[in-house]
């Protein structure tokens, strides 16, 4: 049995239902990501799992007990805060060390733990300081190595990062993917941001609306969307108008008998055809014209006006050669594989081969 | 969980008791008393007296005049300090906001009695003037009020201005100035309606302590009666004391208070701007004549705003001969209030102490429960803690004696009404300040303590209360200011053994003895001083936590 478990999890708030049939399972030592927009119900199951808000039903378990009839403070869980939630009136240490005090941990192994947490988030040389004139990063990393330094059966993150600038994201991410590996604790990490799940997740998954869409790895959410809405969330999507344009598409590529509500692809599955270069067998092309050129240093984004509404291209490094100007005429190179079919209830089609 | 739930259950019923006892029943009793006549018959008879008598037509329209008087006054001296301590360089800015300070914690009647030291019948500034041969009025009368008010209750307009002024995001006015307004449009197009609501609350407070104030026309007035003082001449009157129609006039207080309160509000509904602290208006260092003339305006209101603290200082240290005053200086006074009216001093510092103490644990907890129990009907609690906060004392006076003078509790004589009346009206202030700083702390806080392993109790303990508590020490210290400077509930409620010290200054006053009612004041004015520092050192300088 896994580690975690969550059954069937409800939650009923007035007017509306912020879980709505939440069954997953977390295994030991994985990090798991829950990704989805703002008010899909991500953070209510977390808190569910802390104690904050109770479930309305459905079932959590932890090593195989229950965990709902846990109170939230015997429950043994870390947790890791948006807001950082760092105490102001106490020193670094003091704030890391809040957690040992009911564990009824000796002094001198408090100091030792500390330390070590401290290390561990390159705070050491702050420990005497107080928190409150120190920057949001810091704070963060005071409120991990908190939420780490109990040795918690459960590590829970929400939103950890997202009142930090962008390169400090980046970096404090990677130090906790890193961290989270080496103290080998299981981990939930609620996000909105897919490239931040993408990056640090062992596995994601991504809701919206109160319910589950898909649970998998970064590579098989990203590469192999379940549904519409996943592939629309995760990464950009093009999605094709039907008409003219799609049908030439479709029949280039054999696909002409394929029933499907949606065809999708994604912009780095395109490619734009050199003057005189031609398609090669299994692909199809479809002509356009320029309408926006954006370029982005390492890639560039050509926004294309054809017959299956605007398609974005994504051109690779060595494709930056050539400067697009709006009004060029191109002609666009689909593939088979990278196409994606979704059916009216936008769940995935399989295309055959 | 259930156990927290009949704590709080508990709460509730307690400050729904309280507010009826302390609260409903003193103005229910004012508002039942003033429908019945003297011998009982109910009776409509109060309101019409009030409405057709010339006597209280006067008082009325006094009252107005003296509420916008001193609003106008306050509000003018207000704007131009404000404006010149955010705006300009003034040097010594912090001793001029102490200047404010001082003016704000002394009594208002002891600035009364003081400009009469100066400025009135026997006045030292007339005397002066009558030697070089200049033939002054003296200072009593409606003007006297006017001016006591307006140098009395500027700081409730310059502190709230100043803190709005200050905060007036910079790039507003240099995105106007991009668009070609002059510095004059500036200020009366961007700036002034930004402050507009900090203006409007500051005025109010002024306009709410001029109605409600008491010892100033009582002093000042000679014949210049308001409702406050005609409710108190009505209530104390020796032969024929008229308790039903002092009642009727306390009710007229009331209305005209709450009205002020829902006009202001009423007027500022919309206008809520949120400050950033980001651009912040930069302080422009004057030149020639326009810098002597801020810091001229400036140093002027400042020092005649504590002017009344100045007088009663040096008048304490003056030698006296009996109640006249001799050349020189001694401690006589002192040595007179030492010896004889101790059991006064005594009696202020425990009421105040008690009242205090009471106004913490109560309004801590029913701070905590406006807080966190949103689903309790807050705003219902809310509008009934606005009464007591604009009652006139003098009224509060008038409904407790009302209330507990007979009936199935008779609490008129002793220690406790004045405690209780002192309670009531400083309560509201604490559980606003208490639920707002809670408000403030992050829920995530106490979240965290308890995924840490605290109980949600002792996380409570551990981790909120260290955060609150200096904020409520604070607002005790400021709180015992208001309760140690109580006058006129104070003058209603007290008997021979309940005596204060701002009584007693008022009757020293009265009797003549202005050496010692100056030392008693000095000795009022020190310990407001101490507590004010206090508060200042526990929550940073906030002068804005004094209104």
């Amino acid at each position: 049995m896994a580690y975690l478990t969550v059954t069937d999890g409800l939650k009923q708030f007035i007017g509306f239902r912020a879980l709505d049939g939440v069954s997953l399972s977390v295994e030991e030592g994985e990090f798991f990501t829950l990704l989805g927009p703002s008010g899909c119900g991500k953070t209510t199951l977390l808190r569910a799992i802390a104690g904050f808000n109770d479930l309305t039903s459905g079932s959590i378990t932890l090593a195989g007990k229950d965990l709902r009839s846990v109170p939230p403070h015997q429950r043994d869980i870390g947790m890791v805060f948006q807001d950082y939630a760092v105490f102001p009136h106490l020193t670094v240490f003091d704030n890391v060390a809040f957690g040992l005090k009911p564990r009824k941990v000796p002094a001198a192994e408090i100091r030792t733990r500390v330390a070590e947490a401290l290390e561990s988030v390159h705070l050491e040389a702050l420990s005497e300081r107080l928190p409150a004139a120190m920057s949001g990063g810091q704070q963060q990393r005071i409120g991990l190595a908190r939420a780490m330094v109990i040795n918690p059966r459960l590590l829970l993150m929400d939103e950890p990062l997202s009142n930090l600038d962008a390169k400090l994201r980046i970096e404090l991410r990677e130090e906790i993917r890193d961290i989270q590996k080496r103290v080998n604790i299981a981990t939930i990490y609620v996000t909105h941001d897919q490239e931040e799940a993408l990056a640090i997740s062992d596995r994601i998954c991504v809701m919206s609306a109160g319910r589950i869409e898909q649970i998998g790895t970064p590579q098989e959410i990203y590469g192999n969307p379940q549904t519409l809405f996943v592939a629309n969330f995760v990464g950009t999507l093009n999605t094709l108008a039907a008409g003219p344009g799609l049908d030439q598409v479709l029949a280039g590529l054999g696909l002409a008998s394929a029933s499907a509500a949606h065809w999708t692809i994604r912009p780095e599955s395109l490619r734009l055809l050199g003057p005189g270069e031609s398609a090669g067998a299994g692909a199809a092309t479809l002509e356009g014209r320029v309408a926006k050129y954006t370029y982005l240093g390492r890639e560039a984004h050509v926004l294309v006006d054809t017959a299956a509404g605007q398609v974005v291209v994504q051109l690779g490094a060595s494709e930056l050669k050539t400067i697009r100007n709006p009004g060029d005429e191109v002609r666009i190179l689909f593939d088979r594989e990278s196409l994606m079919a979704f059916d009216s209830a936008s769940k995935r089609i399989g295309l055959g081969s | 969980m259930a156990r927290r739930f009949d704590f709080w259950t508990l709460v509730t019923i307690g400050t729904w008791a309280i507010l009826l006892l302390l609260l409903v029943i003193p103005v229910g009793s004012v508002l039942l008393s003033s429908f019945f006549d003297r011998s009982g018959n109910a009776t409509a008879a109060n309101y019409l007296a009030f409405a057709t008598e010339p006597r209280f037509q006067r008082a009325f329209v006094n009252t107005l005049i003296v509420g916008f008087g001193g609003l106008v006054g306050a509000m003018l001296l207000g704007s131009i300090m404000a404006f010149c301590i955010s705006r300009f360089h003034i040097r010594g800015g912090r001793f001029i906001s102490l200047l404010a300070i001082l003016a704000l914690v002394s009594p208002p009647f002891i600035g009364a009695y003081s400009w009469i030291v100066l400025f009135g019948a026997g006045g030292v500034v007339r005397g002066w003037a009558r030697e070089i041969g200049i033939n002054m009025p003296p200072i009593y009368g409606v003007g006297g009020i006017l001016i006591v008010f307006a140098l009395k209750f500027y700081p409730f307009v310059y502190l709230m201005v100043s803190g709005a002024l200050s905060n007036v995001n910079r790039s507003l006015e240099e995105a106007a100035e991009g668009l070609g307004l002059t510095p004059l449009q500036r200020t009366f197009k961007i700036s002034f309606p930004l402050v507009l609501p900090a203006l409007s609350a500051g005025g109010l407070l002024a306009l709410i302590q001029s109605i409600a104030d008491f010892g100033t026309p009582r002093l000042l007035g000679r014949g210049f009666n308001v409702l406050a003082t005609e409710a108190y001449a009505l209530y104390s009157a020796e032969v024929g004391s008229n308790m039903s129609m002092a009642t009727t006039i306390s009710m007229v207080l009331i209305f005209i208070s709450m009205a002020f309160v829902m006009l202001q509000r009423f007027m500022s509904r919309r206008n809520v701007y949120h400050g950033n602290m980001i651009n912040k208006p930069i302080k422009i260092r004057l030149k020639g004549w326009r810098n002597w003339l801020a810091h001229g305006a400036v140093y002027l209101i400042g020092l005649c705003g504590a002017m009344p603290v100045i007088i009663s200082v040096i008048y304490s240290l003056r030698k006296t001969n009996g109640p006249v005053f001799q050349d020189g200086f001694a401690l006589q006074s002192y040595e007179r209030i030492m010896f004889n009216l101790g059991d006064v001093v005594r009696n202020s510092l425990t009421f105040s102490a008690v009242a205090v103490a009471l106004i913490v644990l109560a309004g801590t907890v029913i701070g905590v429960l406006v807080a966190r129990r949103t689903n309790l009907n807050t705003s219902l609690l809310d509008g009934a803690f606005m009464i007591p906060y604009v009652m006139p004392g003098i009224v509060i006076g008038i409904a407790y004696i009302a209330a507990f003078n007979t009936g199935p509790i008779v609490l008129t004589g002793t220690a406790a009404i004045i405690i209780l009346s002192i309670f009531i009206r400083r309560l509201p202030y604490t559980v606003r300040t208490t639920s707002s700083a809670l408000r403030q702390i992050s829920p995530s806080m106490e979240e965290a303590a308890i995924s840490l392993g605290y109980s949600p109790f002792q996380a409570f303990l551990r981790v909120t209360v260290p955060l609150i508590v200096p904020g409520i020490i604070a607002g005790a210290m400021l709180s015992f200011v208001t309760a140690i400077n109580e006058l006129s509930s104070s003058l209603v409620l007290y008997v021979g053994s309940t005596i204060t010290m701002p009584v007693r200054i008022y009757l020293l006053i009265l009797d003549g003895d202005f050496g010692t009612a100056a030392a008693m004041s000095t000795i009022l004015l020190v310990l407001s001083g101490i507590a004010v520092y206090i508060a200042f050192r526990l929550m940073g300088r906030n002068e804005q936590a004094l209104l």
